[in-house]
């Protein structure tokens, strides 16, 4: 009996203290409950006569019409196809399953990368699914759904053989990318030689055809890949970065209870488990969705407030860029030019700070390697010219060799050599890099000038008028002999600075490569680069002008 | 070295070869449109007159234009769709890359087609035959400046040397393998400069003997 009554008063108390105090996750109520008031409460304002004026709200429009419009994409294999006429994939089977929990039918519309964002944000359809990852910049273009469904990150794909473990494995390796790809500023960040294509679906290609060692791109694209044995056996996932959650999204406008009503779904659907019977139907990953079912179970988050609580769901991902203190005239002056001169010139170099700092090291370190290109032209030239203008056999002999190894070495392969040897010796740094540029091409091009003062030499030996001669006299005179091949190697050497690049130079090509790699303007951004190049090599070109008619008349006056 | 062969994958050497033909083909392409720019600028330059000024401005342009960047600025600074009459206009990697050396190989060409012009103005049939040898000397730079295709993905031959040298462990490996490319590269390069120099010799015997016959 005791015992009885002293559970009857626990019952008691912990009824009252519920009645008084209800946890804070129990206030929101369910958020089955909450999704079925505001269907309820849509479809109540449903206009009860025909040929009334829609509902001016999009969900009510949606339930009273009985259809809902989806942007589905058409190729993006186990995401969405589309062949023959049937839809297929983990977002189609999402799309479906919205609308009967709506209680409405689909009505499917063809979206691409392109066009997903606008078509909603332009009420030409209701909601979009459409692969599209959620950043803080397209926040301000549409309302994206909480939580959201799915959660993609770029990974490095390259050869089983290859041993790539971490950012220190992809240092100045070549990594194929895609152009604009938000996540293409961590391989930058991290020193990589990137190679930029417009489409990803290339990428695969590439990577069997060994021109590219690694590629990034979203886990997404290459889970169909990955599905094929051969592609699998040949290629493994290296490692990801830059997750980035994928969210479906409707207008910023007249959607407010339609958005509400999608964010309880998608809770819904995490909590129960529908977007992971998806993903496995359709075998895309499934670890983010294990994680989320996870999540919305919690008591605190399975509430009708869920889609709220920051502890619920993720962020969207940051993709703004710190903006220079001149970005506003900057796209004050874009904004002129198009309007006045019909020119779309876009400066990305200008209007952020991390792309201005890739601009002025690269524009610092251009000019640094034209003057360090130009000096050690000159120096081995000179050295080299004197050896193989020596009488001694020997020394001739080896400069002659030398001579012939450098012109029979591509420059590319040059560099190669140098940086690799460099890297052997110091710690690689974009010093280095700098360093091994300014020796190879000093030796390509001081070989073939320093060739051309040793023949210059022998001839002048031969001639009766300077007999007598010393040797000192003689080099001179040979310097001036030689004076149109030294200016046109010393020229050679100041338009091969570009190629420093390949050896992971932080010089101007680089550096817009890589700034264009995650921003726009591409073309003019290439524009300014053939502009500066040819600029700066005619100044050079000038300069060697003034130096070979003053060898030329000192070879005259003597 | 035994080492080093064991290492190489099996197609390395039918894939360099192949590569090599590469660097070949798109010098001998870069070569063709130097030569039909380069004689046209040479004619309109020897013409004289603001054709002629026309053309050295443009001569000195494409002198200083660096392959490499030009390279970029064909692959990146020309909208992926566009066209011309219907040809389509964003070049290949591997045209990318040839057109990227016709600047060089034009600018070339004209000086040379100006000397051989002005030789043939001067009745000097044989003088204007040194065209030759400097066509052949352009071609062989082109095969070597065609390696940088390798920056942007052109299966060329120093493309297949990098890749295999990447899968080597040791640097000594990897130097035992540039080595062998600087000297498949060489051997072509070489042979070619001693062929250009005696056809230069045999050019300026014929020369000599033209000289002293007549009268």
């Amino acid at each position: 009996m005791d015992f009885r009554r002293i559970a009857c008063l626990l019952a008691c108390l912990l009824s009252c203290a519920l009645a008084v105090a209800p946890p804070a996750w129990a206030q929101g109520g369910s958020p089955d409950a909450e999704l079925r008031g505001v269907l309820d409460a849509a479809r109540a304002a449903c206009p009860l006569a025909p040929g009334a004026a829609p509902a001016a709200d999009r969900l009510t429009r949606i339930l009273c019409d009985n259809k809902i419009r989806i942007g589905l994409r058409d190729y993006y294999p186990l995401f969405a196809t589309h062949e023959n006429g049937q839809r297929q994939g983990f977002e189609v089977d999402v799309a479906h399953a919205i609308a009967a929990k709506l209680g409405v039918e689909p009505d499917f519309t063809r979206v691409n990368a392109a066009n997903r964002i606008v078509l909603v944000a332009e009420g030409r359809i209701d909601l979009t699914i459409a692969t599209m990852g959620h950043n803080t910049q397209r926040d301000g273009q549409v309302r994206f759904i909480r939580p959201h469904y799915y959660q993609s990150e770029t990974i490095l794909v390259g050869p089983r053989a290859l041993k790539v473990a971490s950012w220190a494995d992809v240092r100045e390796r070549t990594v194929c990318a895609t152009v604009g790809n938000g996540s293409n500023a961590d391989l930058v960040a991290h020193k990589a030689r990137l190679m930029l294509f417009d489409e990803a679906g290339v990428l695969p290609e590439h990577l069997r055809s060994e021109t590219c060692t690694l590629a990034a791109q979203d886990d997404s694209f290459f889970a169909a890949y990955f599905a094929d044995p051969a592609f699998a056996a040949a290629f493994v996932p290296k490692f990801g970065f830059a997750q980035v959650p994928w969210g479906m999204a409707v207008a910023r406008t007249g959607s407010d209870r339609l958005a509400h009503a999608l964010d309880l779904i998608s809770q819904i659907f995490h909590r129960d488990g529908v977007f992971l019977e998806f993903a496995r139907k359709h075998k895309v990953a499934t670890a983010f969705l294990e994680r989320q079912q996870a999540v919305w179970n919690r008591p605190d988050c399975n509430t009708a407030t869920g889609a709220t609580n920051g502890a619920c769901i993720l962020p969207a991902l940051d993709t703004e860029l710190e903006p220079t203190t001149f970005a506003r005239p900057v796209a004050a002056f874009e904004k002129w030019v198009k309007a006045n001169l019909g020119v779309e010139l876009v400066l990305p170099m200008l209007k952020t700070a991390p792309a201005w700092s890739l601009f002025r090291t690269g524009v610092a370190t251009s000019l640094l390697l034209i003057a360090g290109a130009l000096s050690a032209t000159l120096v081995l030239a000179l050295v080299l010219g004197a050896v193989q203008g020596s009488r001694s056999w020997l020394l001739h002999g080896a400069a002659r060799a030398l001579t012939v190894v450098l012109q029979s070495s591509p420059i590319v392969l040059t560099l190669v050599i140098a940086s690799a040897l460099s890297h052997a010796l110091f710690p690689a740094s974009a010093a280095t890099a700098i360093g091994a540029a300014i020796v190879a091409l000093g030796l390509t091009n001081g070989a073939n000038a320093g060739q051309a003062i040793g023949e210059a030499m022998a001839t002048l030996r031969a001639e009766p008028a300077t007999r007598g001669l010393g040797e000192a006299a003689l080099f001179s005179r040979a310097l001036g002999r030689s004076g149109s091949q030294i200016v046109a190697f010393l020229i050679n050497a100041a338009k091969g600075t570009p190629t420093a690049s390949f050896i992971g130079a932080p010089e101007l090509l680089t550096a817009l490569t890589d700034i264009t790699s995650f921003s726009s303007g591409r073309i003019t951004t290439y524009w300014l680069l053939l502009i500066f190049y040819i600029l700066v090599v005619m100044a050079v070109v000038w300069f060697c002008d003034r130096l070979r008619l003053r060898l030329e008349r000192s070879h005259a006056v003597a | 070295m035994t080492g080093l062969l064991h290492q190489l994958d099996a197609d390395f050497l039918p894939q360099f070869l192949t590569g090599m033909t590469v660097n070949f083909e798109i010098a001998a392409v870069a070569l063709a449109l130097g030569l039909a720019l380069g004689l046209l600028l040479a004619w309109a330059r020897v013409g004289g007159g603001a054709a002629g000024v026309g053309a050295a401005s443009i001569i000195g342009l494409m002198r200083a234009a660096p392959t490499f960047v030009v390279m970029f600025f064909l692959l990146n600074a020309i909208p992926r769709g566009a066209n011309l009459f219907g040809v389509p206009l964003a070049p290949s990697g591997m045209m990318a890359v040839a057109v990227s050396l016709v600047p060089y190989s034009a600018a070339y060409i004209a000086d040379a087609g100006v000397a051989a012009i002005r030789q043939l103005r001067a009745r000097s049939p044989l003088g204007a035959l040194l065209f030759l040898p400097n066509v052949t000397r352009a071609f062989f730079v082109l095969v070597m400046s065609s390696g940088a295709g390798a920056a942007i993905g052109v299966n060329e031959g120093i493309a297949v040397l990098l890749r295999q040298a990447e899968l080597l462990p040791s640097l000594g490996d990897r130097l035992v393998l540039f080595a062998i490319g600087v000297a498949a590269f060489g051997i072509p390069l070489q042979i070619g400069f001693a062929l250009i120099k005696a056809l230069q010799r045999r050019l300026s015997r014929i020369m000599m003997r033209h000289h002293e016959e007549t009268p």
